[in-house]
C-alpha cells in the first residue's frame, strides 16, 4: 500500500479531543463535585443542550451537561463506513407500535455529545409563519406560544453561528437569503432541478444546509464524500459538538459524558433538587443543581419525566396536564427513488442539497390541511438496499441485480407535515434497561388527514421524479425526526411546559429540545431546536438568580443577546429581502 | 482443465441470455471490472482503513449460533443474497456479521411491538421455517432442493406462509422478513467486494469526491460495462415488484402485481 496520505494519527492523550482535522478541544475541562450546588444541570448534550450549555457558561453560570453517550474524539471514533457508525445512534431498547409504527435508531435518535445533530443530513429550513399558527388557520393542530417574529432573531442568529449554506433569496414562508454561499449540485439535485424546473416548480438550490461550502474558522469546507449521516470527519458539517461545544468548554461548562439520568429528584418545596445518574460503570450518583433543563428529545425526554413520578407527581414529573409524552411526531419521509439510463452516482455530495417547499401551505383545493417539501436524499449502499427491499420487494437474485444498479438511482424524500394527536405518545413499557428502568414504549398511529396528505405528497414526488426522465419510479413509506411530546402552550391544562420551556408545575424545571413543538410544519427540525435553545438560555439570563430562588413566572420576552454567541459567528451580514 | 465451476454448481449459476449456458463465478461480478475500493486505502482515513481491512481480513469468529443453527442460517441467506457468481473465495460472509450482532446484542435500538427481541426470532425462525418446509415438501429445510428452498422462503416474502401459524401469530411476518433481509443486506453490501460489484465509490475522506455532475467517475474510479445475465432456472428469486408506487405504509405486506424483468437487460 502507498503511504497513508494523512500519515498516522497524533498520539492519543486524554487531555486533547480531536473534532476535525483542525479542530480540537483542550482539556482538562473544569469539574463539578457532585455535592457543589451547580447553577444548571443539562440532561442530554444534543441540538439543544450543547447550544444551552454555551450560551449559559458564557453567560457565567455553573453548568454541567450530563450525555449518555461518549465524547467525541472525531478523528478516531468516527468512520467513512455506514456499518461502522452504529455508535451514532441510540440504540438502547425501546418498543416501537401502533398502526403506523416507527423505525428509532439511526433513523432519528442520536448519542453521544452532539447528539442527533451528529448524524443529522443538516438541512436546516426554517418554519414558515404560518406553522406557530395552524389552528387559528386551518382548525388543525395547535398554536405555537410564540409567533414567528419571536424566533426569527434566533433563526439569523444560528444560520450565522452553524453556518447555514443557502442561495441568496430564498423565496418561500418568510423570504430571506444565505449569508454563506449555496453548495455545488450533485447528481440527485441536478435531478430534482431538472424535475421541478420541467413542472415549473421553483426549487431552492445548494442549500439551505449547515455544511460549510468554503471554510470557516478551524473548520474545513465540504469535500462532498457523502457520509454526513454516518457522522461529519471533516468538521464540515454542523454539529454543536463542533460549533457550541469547544466555546462551552472554554468558558467553564463540564460535559460529563457516558452519563445517564436515571431521575430528576423533587425537594419538598415542590422545586426539583438535582438528578440521580449512573456512570459508565454503573455506578449511580446525585448532582445537585439549581435548576435541571431536560434536553433529551422526545422520546428520552418524556421517559424521564414519566420516570420521575413520585408522591404528588404520580402521573410522572411535572404531569398535571397528562400530556408528557403525547402529541409525539414525527414527518412523513417517504422516499421516492428513480432509474436513469445515464449513470448518477448519488453517494457524491451530501444527501442534503437542494428541495422546494412550493407545496408546504395549506391549500384551497386539497381534501387535507398543511402540505409538504421535496427534498433529496442520497442513500449509502446498505441504507439503498433496505429502500429496494421495500420498495422492490426484492430478494435474492432480484435483490443482487437491482443493486448492481445502484449508480443509476436517485432518491428524492417528501417531507410531510403529520399533525399532533393525543394518541401518539411515548409512555412506560414493562421492558426494563440494563439500569433497570422501564423503556420507552412508543405508538404511531396515522390520521384521516396525515394518509390524504401522504398520498398527495408521494404523488407530487413521483411525478417530479418523473419528470426529470427516470424511466421507473418506486417508492418506500417511512417517516423522518421526532418532535412534539412535551410540547409547550399558554394552558397549563393542555401542555407540559411555558413558551420558554418551563415546566408548568414546577418553577426551576425546564424542557428544551424537539419535544417542545406543538406543530412541526414540513421543515427539519434541527434549526429550530438550536434557535429555541438560544431563546431559552437569553431568557434564563435575564432571570438570573430568581430562576433558582422564587416561583414567580415573568413572562417578558427579552431582546436577543448577540454577545452570548461563540467569538466569531456574529456581527456578519444577513440579506433581508423583506 | 480445472473447471470454470471449481466448487460452485453450474445449475445454480447466472445464465446467458442467449445461450441460456450458465455463466462461471467471477471473482467480481457487476459492471465495473478492475475497479477496487481497497486499493485506494491509502487515501482514507486511519480509523476507517482499520474498519474496513478488519472486515474483509478478519471476520468475526462463531459465538452466538451452535453448530445446527450456523448452517441453517448459512443455507438460508444463501438464497436471500445468493452468491455463486461469485468464486468461493470472493465470497462475502452473511453468517459471521449476524452472529457477531447477536451475540454483542446489538439491535437497531428499537423492537417492533409484533415482534420478539431479535435472538428470539433466530431462534424460532428455524422453526418456522422448517414448519413450512415439511408442510409444503416433507422435508426439513436444509434436506430440500434449492428450487423448493427458495420456494419455502418466497412463501414468506410473500407474507403467506401456512405452516406455524401459533408462532406467526406472536410474530410478525413481515417484519420477520425484513429483519433477516436487514442484516443479510447489512452485511454483503457493507462489504469492499460488494462496493466494487456495484461501482460504489466508498470512503473518501480526506481525499474528497471532485466529480459531482452527471455521474462521471472520480479518476481512480471505473465507467460502468454493463453485460446481461440472467437469474439461474431453479430459483424464484428473480421477480421483482416495479409497480410505479404500491401501498407498502405501516408495514402492510400487500401482494403488489408482479412483473418479471429478468431478461430485460
Amino acid at each position: 500500500m502507498k503511504k497513508p496520505l494523512l500519515g498516522e494519527f497524533e498520539t492519543p492523550s486524554s487531555n486533547k479531543y480531536r473534532v476535525g482535522p483542525l479542530q480540537s478541544i483542550h482539556m482538562p475541562m473544569r469539574r463539578f463535585r457532585e455535592y457543589e450546588d451547580v447553577d444548571y444541570v443539562i440532561v442530554g448534550v444534543g441540538s439543544a443542550g450543547g447550544v444551552l450549555l454555551q450560551r449559559l457558561a458564557r453567560a457565567g453560570f455553573n453548568v454541567v451537561g450530563l450525555e449518555a453517550g461518549p465524547f467525541w474524539d472525531t478523528e478516531h471514533d468516527w468512520v467513512s463506513d455506514e456499518a461502522g457508525s452504529h455508535e451514532l445512534y441510540w440504540t438502547e431498547p425501546r418498543v416501537t407500535g401502533g398502526t403506523d409504527p416507527l423505525a428509532l435508531g439511526a433513523n432519528n435518535c442520536g448519542k453521544g455529545v452532539g447528539g442527533g445533530s451528529v448524524h443529522w443530513a443538516a438541512f436546516t429550513p426554517r418554519l414558515h409563519p404560518s406553522d406557530f399558527e395552524i389552528y387559528t388557520r386551518d382548525s388543525v393542530g395547535a398554536d405555537w406560544p410564540i409567533t414567528y417574529d419571536e424566533i426569527r432573531p434566533y433563526y439569523e442568529q444560528l444560520e450565522l453561528e452553524m453556518p447555514v449554506s443557502g442561495p441568496a433569496y430564498y423565496p418561500w414562508g418568510h423570504p430571506h437569503g444565505y449569508a454563506y454561499g449555496p453548495h455545488p449540485m450533485g447528481g440527485v439535485g441536478n435531478a430534482l432541478i431538472k424535475g421541478c424546473s420541467a413542472l415549473n416548480i421553483p426549487v431552492s438550490i445548494g442549500g439551505p444546509v449547515a455544511i460549510l461550502s468554503g471554510s470557516h474558522g478551524d473548520r474545513p469546507h465540504c469535500i462532498y464524500r457523502g457520509f454526513c449521516i454516518q457522522g461529519c470527519k471533516v468538521g464540515a458539517k454542523a454539529s454543536t459538538l463542533v460549533t457550541h461545544v469547544p466555546d462551552a468548554i472554554r468558558t467553564g461548562a463540564e460535559i460529563r459524558d457516558r452519563s445517564m439520568v436515571s431521575r430528576i429528584e423533587l425537594g419538598k418545596d415542590g422545586r426539583v433538587t438535582g438528578v440521580h445518574y449512573f456512570d459508565n460503570e454503573g455506578h449511580s450518583h446525585f448532582q445537585r443543581a439549581k435548576a435541571v433543563i431536560v434536553s433529551g428529545y422526545a422520546i428520552e425526554t418524556p421517559r424521564l419525566l414519566l420516570n420521575s413520578a413520585c408522591p404528588g407527581h404520580e402521573k410522572g414529573l411535572g404531569n398535571s396536564s397528562g400530556t408528557i409524552g403525547r402529541y409525539l411526531m414525527a414527518q412523513a419521509g417517504n422516499v421516492v427513488l428513480g432509474r436513469f439510463e445515464q449513470p448518477v452516482r448519488m453517494y457524491k455530495a451530501p444527501p442534503a442539497h437542494a428541495l422546494t417547499e412550493e407545496f408546504y401551505e395549506t391549500n384551497p383545493k386539497n381534501d387535507f390541511a398543511r402540505g409538504f417539501a421535496i427534498q433529496t436524499v442520497g442513500p449509502l449502499p446498505v441504507a439503498f438496499g433496505k429502500q429496494v427491499l421495500a420498495a422492490k420487494k426484492a430478494w435474492g437474485w432480484g435483490l443482487r441485480r437491482e443493486m448492481m444498479d445502484y449508480n443509476h438511482w436517485a432518491a428524492f424524500g417528501l417531507l410531510g407535515e403529520i399533525l399532533p394527536w393525543k394518541d401518539n405518545a411515548v409512555t412506560l413499557s414493562e421492558d426494563k434497561d440494563c439500569f433497570g428502568l422501564p423503556i420507552a414504549h412508543v405508538t404511531f398511529n396515522l390520521h384521516e388527514n396525515d394518509k390524504k396528505l401522504i398520498k398527495a405528497a408521494r404523488e407530487k414526488t413521483e411525478e417530479v421524479m418523473q419528470a426529470a426522465g427516470a424511466t421507473e419510479v418506486v417508492q418506500e413509506a417511512r417517516y423522518a425526526h421526532l418532535v412534539g411530546a412535551c410540547r409547550m402552550g399558554s394552558d397549563p391544562r393542555t401542555s407540559v411546559v411555558d413558551k420558554f420551556g418551563r415546566s408548568h408545575d414546577i418553577p426551576n424545571l425546564f424542557v428544551c429540545d424537539g419535544s417542545l413543538f406543538p406543530t412541526q410544519g414540513s421543515a427539519n427540525p434541527g434549526l429550530t431546536i438550536q434557535a429555541l435553545a438560544a431563546r431559552t438560555a437569553d431568557y434564563l439570563v435575564s432571570q438570573g438568580e430568581r430562576i433558582f430562588t422564587s416561583n414567580e413566572r415573568d413572562m417578558t420576552t427579552t431582546p436577543i443577546r448577540r454577545e452570548l454567541a461563540p467569538p466569531e459567528t456574529w456581527g456578519k451580514g444577513v440579506p433581508r429581502l423583506k | 482443465m480445472k473447471s470454470h465451476f471449481d466448487g460452485v454448481d453450474p445449475i445454480l449459476c447466472p445464465r446467458d441470455p442467449k445461450t441460456g449456458e450458465p455463466l462461471p463465478p467471477r471473482s467480481q461480478p457487476g459492471y465495473y471490472p478492475g475497479f477496487s475500493t481497497l486499493s485506494q486505502g491509502a487515501f482514507w482515513d486511519t480509523a476507517t482503513r482499520a474498519v474496513v481491512d478488519k472486515r474483509v481480513k478478519h471476520p468475526p469468529e462463531p459465538k452466538f449460533f451452535a453448530a445446527e443453527a450456523w448452517t441453517f442460517w448459512t443455507t438460508v441467506f444463501a438464497h436471500l443474497i445468493p452468491q455463486t457468481d461469485r468464486i468461493p473465495e470472493r465470497q462475502i460472509p452473511i453468517v459471521a456479521t449476524l452472529d457477531h450482532r447477536l451475540a454483542n446484542d446489538q439491535t437497531a435500538g428499537y423492537r417492533y411491538e409484533t415482534m420478539p427481541p431479535d435472538r428470539v426470532v433466530y431462534e424460532i425462525g428455524i422453526e418456522a421455517i422448517d414448519r413450512e418446509a415439511q408442510h409444503r415438501y416433507r422435508g426439513k429445510f436444509l434436506v430440500l432442493p434449492y428450487l423448493e428452498q427458495d420456494l419455502v422462503l418466497k412463501a414468506i416474502h410473500d407474507g403467506k406462509p401456512e405452516a406455524a401459524q401459533e408462532i406467526w401469530k406472536h410474530m410478525s411476518v413481515h417484519r420477520f422478513w425484513q429483519m433477516i433481509m436487514g442484516d443479510a443486506i447489512d452485511a454483503y453490501y457493507a462489504h469492499p467486494w460488494a462496493w466494487d460489484e456495484i461501482g460504489f465509490g466508498g470512503p473518501a475522506y480526506p481525499r474528497a469526491y471532485t466529480r459531482l455532475e452527471r455521474g462521471e467517475p472520480e479518476p481512480w474510479e471505473v465507467e460502468e460495462q454493463r453485460y446481461v445475465w440472467l437469474a439461474p432456472a431453479n430459483s424464484a428469486s428473480a421477480e421483482v415488484d416495479s409497480s410505479p408506487s404500491h401501498h407498502a405504509e405501516s408495514g402492510q405486506h400487500s401482494l403488489p402485481v408482479r412483473s418479471s424483468k429478468g431478461a430485460r437487460r
